[in-house]
C-alpha cells in the first residue's frame, strides 16, 4: 500500500480493507478475499469508501477527482419537520453496503469518475444565510477543482446555494452560456418569499429564476401532488409559463416520456443543470425516510430509471434533499437514495463511454 | 383561525404575515378547523359541509391494540395540509368542523356504541357529512345504524367498505358486534338491500370460511383484490360506485386501511401483503369525488404506534382530503382564476 499511495485510488478504499489489506487495484470490485467486504465493517466511513479530499480546488485537482460528494447537513430553513442534517451521513452509511462497481453498465464508478468525498460543509446554526453561503463556497471550490457535484441535503432549501454555485461557475467561465434548472418534487416549492424569508426550502425555483444565467424556458417541475401546496406556489409556475409535470400526468404518460421532457426542456442551448431532487417525490412505501412522506409518489423502480435518465443529460450539480434517515426503517430509503446516486453516475459512465468521452 | 370568507389561508405562509408554523397552530384540530361541539344547535348553524367526529375506542379489536391513538394521529397528520388543492383549484378552508373525540368509556361496549350511535345521529340530522375517525373497524356497526335511522326506513341506504378483511362473521368468540362481525351486522340493516353493499380488497386468510359462507348466502358483492388486481380499480369502481350510488339516497363510504398494500400502510391494525397501491387509492378517491358526496366517510383501524414516519395517517388524510376536494369542485365551489396573493407579483 506504501508504494501506492501516491494515487488515492490505487489502494483498495477504506471500506474494503482487510487487516491485512490487500492491495491489488482493482479489489474493491470483487468479492472479498480476506474479510466481509463492505457489508458489515464500514472501517471509516465515506461515500462509496471514496477518499476523502478537502472541498479545496487545488487538492481536487491535484487528485483529478471528477465527481465530490459533498454533505449539506442543514435542516434549519425548512418549514417542515427537521431531521434532514443527518441525510448525507444516511447515505454514505447505506453505500458501504454497495461495490463501486455496478454490472449494469459494466463500470467501476469509483476509477471511472475519481470520485472523492469532500465531507460536509460546515453550517452555522440558526444562521441560514450565513450556512448557505458556505454551501455557495463550497460547491463552488469542487466545480473550480473541475469536478461535478452529488450534493446531498439538508433540507429542500440546498439548491438555492447550490444552484448559484452553479450559476456563478458557469458565468465566470462561459460569460454568454445558459443553465437549466430541474425540480422534482411532491411539492411545487415556490414560495417567493414565507413570512418574508426568501431562502426557505419552499423557494428553490423562484431563486433560480432571479439567477443571471437560467430563465424560465429551462426550467421545469415534476411529481407535484396533495394538498401542501399554496396558491401562490401554482401561481408563480403558471404566471412565468414554465411546465410542470404533475404525478398524474407521470402516472398517465409514464416516467420516461416526462423524464425526458423535463430534461429536453433544461438542456435546449444550455451548458449545463442544476437538477434538484427531493426525497418526497418518491411514494411514502419506498421513502418514509423523508420530512413530508407523501402517497401518489414515484416508485422506487420510477426513481431509478429517472436517475439513468439524467445521466444521459450534462447535470453539474446532481442534488438529493430532504433525506431523514431518522424516519426511515430498515434503510430503505437510505439506501435508495444512495442507489439514485449510483444509477445516476453508472447511465452516466455509460453516455460517456457510448460517445467516447472521459469525465 | 383563518379568517373565513378571506383568502389569506391559500397563500404562503397560509394566512397572516407571521410565517407562525402552521404544523403547530396552538390547537389541535383536524385541519385546523374551529371546534364545535356535536351536540347543540352550534353544529346546525355552522356553515359547513363536514362534521369531524373522533372515536378512540379500541375494545371492539380482535388485532393488536392502538387504534384508539387514530382520532388524534389523524388530526396530528391533517395539520401538513394546506385547505387549497392545487390539482382541483378547490379552498376546503370553512368547509368542516371538528367535534372532537366522543367520550368512550372504558370496559362498557355497550355504553360505547350507543354514544358513537348518537354523536353520529346527531351529526346527520344536523345536515353535516360525519367524517369518522376510529377506533376500530367495529364502530361502523353503530353509525351505520345511525345513517340507516337518519334516513328512514322509506329511505334506502347504500355501503362501500375498502379492506382486507370480510368481516363476516356472524358471532366471533360469542361476541356479535365486533370487528369482525362489522358487515355481517351492517348487512342486517332494514334499508340496506345487498344489491346496494360493495366491498372492495379482500385477500389472505384471515377471512375465515363462515365469512365467506355468510356474505355469499346474503348475496353480496365482492371484491376480492385478485379482481380488483385482474381488472384494475378503475373498472371495479365503475361498477362497485353504480351499486352503491344507484338508486340510493345516503351512501356510506367506510375505509380500512389494511386494503392498502402493507409497503403503503404499514400503520394499521391488520397489516396485510398484496394490497393496493397508493396511486391506485389515490385514483379511487378522485372517482369517489367525481361521484359525489356519500352522506359518511370513516376510517378505522390506524394504528399510529405501528407506523413508521407518520406516513400511513398522513396517507389517509390524503384520501380524505382528496375525496373532498374533488367532491368540491364537483359541486362548482372551484377558485377564481384570476385570484393571487394580495400585494405583489412573481417577477
Amino acid at each position: 500500500m506504501s508504494t501506492q499511495s501516491c494515487n488515492p485510488w490505487k489502494f483498495v478504499p477504506y471500506q474494503h480493507q482487510g487487516p491485512h489489506q490487500e492491495t491489488e487495484v482493482d479489489a474493491h470490485v470483487r468479492s472479498p478475499t480476506k474479510h466481509n467486504g463492505p457489508v458489515k465493517a464500514g472501517g471509516i466511513i465515506t461515500f462509496m469508501g471514496a477518499p476523502y479530499c478537502p472541498p479545496d480546488r487545488e487538492k481536487i485537482k491535484e487528485m483529478g477527482a471528477k465527481v465530490c460528494f459533498l454533505g449539506a447537513p442543514w435542516d434549519l430553513s425548512t418549514i417542515v419537520r427537521t431531521g434532514t442534517s443527518s441525510g448525507p451521513q444516511g447515505i454514505r452509511d447505506a453505500s458501504t453496503q454497495y461495490f463501486p462497481y455496478m454490472f449494469e453498465y459494466d463500470v467501476d464508478l469509483m476509477t471511472f469518475f475519481n470520485v472523492v468525498d469532500c465531507g460536509d460543509i460546515p453550517i452555522v446554526p440558526g444562521n441560514s444565510a450565513k450556512s448557505q453561503q458556505y454551501m455557495v463556497d463550497y460547491v463552488s471550490e469542487c466545480l473550480e477543482g473541475g469536478a461535478r457535484v452529488i450534493l446531498v441535503g439538508g433540507d429542500h432549501s440546498v439548491p438555492i446555494p447550490g444552484a448559484r454555485a452553479l450559476s456563478n461557475h458557469l458565468a465566470l467561465h462561459r460569460p454568454q452560456a445558459k443553465m437549466g434548472y430541474l425540480h422534482i418534487d411532491c411539492h411545487l416549492d415556490a414560495a417567493v418569499d414565507w413570512g418574508g424569508i426568501e431562502i426557505t426550502n419552499a423557494s428553490g425555483p423562484p431563486m433560480a429564476l432571479k439567477l443571471p444565467n437560467c430563465s424560465g424556458e429551462n426550467m421545469a417541475h415534476m411529481g407535484s401532488r396533495n394538498g401542501l401546496n399554496p396558491k401562490d406556489w401554482m401561481d408563480f409556475w403558471i404566471d412565468n409559463e414554465i411546465p410542470i409535470v404533475p404525478m398524474s400526468e407521470v402516472v398517465e404518460k409514464g416516467v420516461d416520456e416526462c423524464t425526458r421532457f423535463i430534461f429536453d426542456r433544461a438542456s435546449r442551448d444550455t451548458e449545463t443543470i442544476y437538477c434538484s431532487w427531493d426525497t418526497d417525490s418518491i411514494d411514502h412505501s419506498c421513502m418514509p425516510g423523508t420530512s413530508c412522506p407523501e402517497s401518489y409518489g414515484l416508485k422506487s423502480r420510477e426513481a431509478l430509471q429517472i436517475a439513468r435518465i439524467a445521466g444521459e443529460y450534462d447535470v453539474g450539480v446532481f442534488e438529493i434533499a430532504e433525506l431523514s434517515p431518522v424516519f426511515d426503517t430498515s434503510q430503505i430509503s437510505t439506501k435508495l437514495a444512495c442507489n439514485l446516486i449510483y444509477h445516476y453516475l453508472g447511465s452516466r459512465a455509460r453516455a460517456l463511454r457510448a460517445r467516447g468521452e472521459t469525465p | 383561525m383563518n379568517p373565513v370568507k378571506a383568502f389569506n389561508h391559500l397563500f404562503s405562509p397560509l394566512g397572516g404575515t407571521e410565517a407562525d408554523n402552521y404544523r403547530t397552530p396552538g390547537q389541535l384540530s383536524f385541519l385546523r378547523a374551529p371546534f364545535v361541539p356535536v351536540f347543540g344547535d352550534e353544529l346546525k348553524e355552522a356553515e359547513c359541509n363536514y362534521a369531524y367526529i373522533g372515536v378512540p375506542f379500541d375494545e371492539g379489536n380482535v388485532g393488536k391494540p392502538g387504534c384508539e391513538d387514530g382520532p388524534r394521529e389523524f388530526r396530528v397528520a391533517s395539520l401538513d395540509y394546506f385547505p387549497y388543492w392545487f390539482e382541483f383549484n378547490v379552498d376546503l378552508n370553512g368547509s368542516v368542523v371538528d367535534c372532537g373525540d366522543i367520550s368512550m368509556p372504558r370496559v362498557n361496549p355497550e355504553v360505547a356504541r350507543e354514544r358513537i350511535y348518537n354523536a353520529v345521529k346527531f351529526a346527520l340530522d344536523a345536515g353535516k357529512t360525519p367524517i369518522i375517525c376510529g377506533g376500530d373497524r367495529s364502530i361502523s356497526i353503530p353509525a351505520a345504524k345511525a345513517l340507516s335511522d337518519h334516513l328512514g326506513a322509506s329511505k334506502k341506504m347504500g355501503y362501500m367498505h375498502l379492506g382486507a378483511h370480510l368481516d363476516f362473521a356472524d358471532s366471533w368468540a360469542g361476541e356479535s358486534n365486533v370487528s369482525t362481525c362489522a358487515m355481517a351486522r351492517i348487512t342486517e340493516l332494514p334499508n340496506l338491500a345487498a344489491e346496494n353493499v360493495s366491498h372492495i380488497g379482500a385477500r389472505n386468510s384471515f377471512n375465515p370460511k363462515d365469512h365467506i359462507d355468510l356474505a355469499r348466502s346474503r348475496q353480496v358483492r365482492f371484491h376480492p383484490m385478485v379482481e380488483v388486481l385482474e381488472r384494475g380499480v378503475g373498472e371495479v369502481m365503475d361498477e362497485t360506485i353504480e351499486r352503491v350510488w344507484g338508486g340510493t339516497d345516503g351512501q356510506y363510504l367506510s375505509f380500512n386501511f389494511n386494503v392498502m398494500d402493507s409497503s403503503v400502510a404499514p400503520g394499521v391494525t391488520a397489516t396485510e401483503t398484496g394490497g393496493l397501491e397508493s396511486r391506485e387509492i389515490m385514483q379511487i378517491a378522485s372517482r369517489l369525488g367525481e361521484t359525489g358526496g356519500p352522506s359518511i366517510i370513516d376510517v378505522t383501524e390506524l394504528c399510529p404506534m405501528f407506523d413508521v414516519s407518520g406516513s400511513t395517517s398522513r396517507m389517509a388524510v390524503c384520501v380524505v382530503l382528496r375525496i373532498m376536494a374533488g367532491i368540491a369542485k364537483l359541486n362548482g365551489d372551484t377558485l377564481d382564476e384570476s385570484l393571487r396573493r394580495p400585494g405583489w407579483t412573481h417577477n
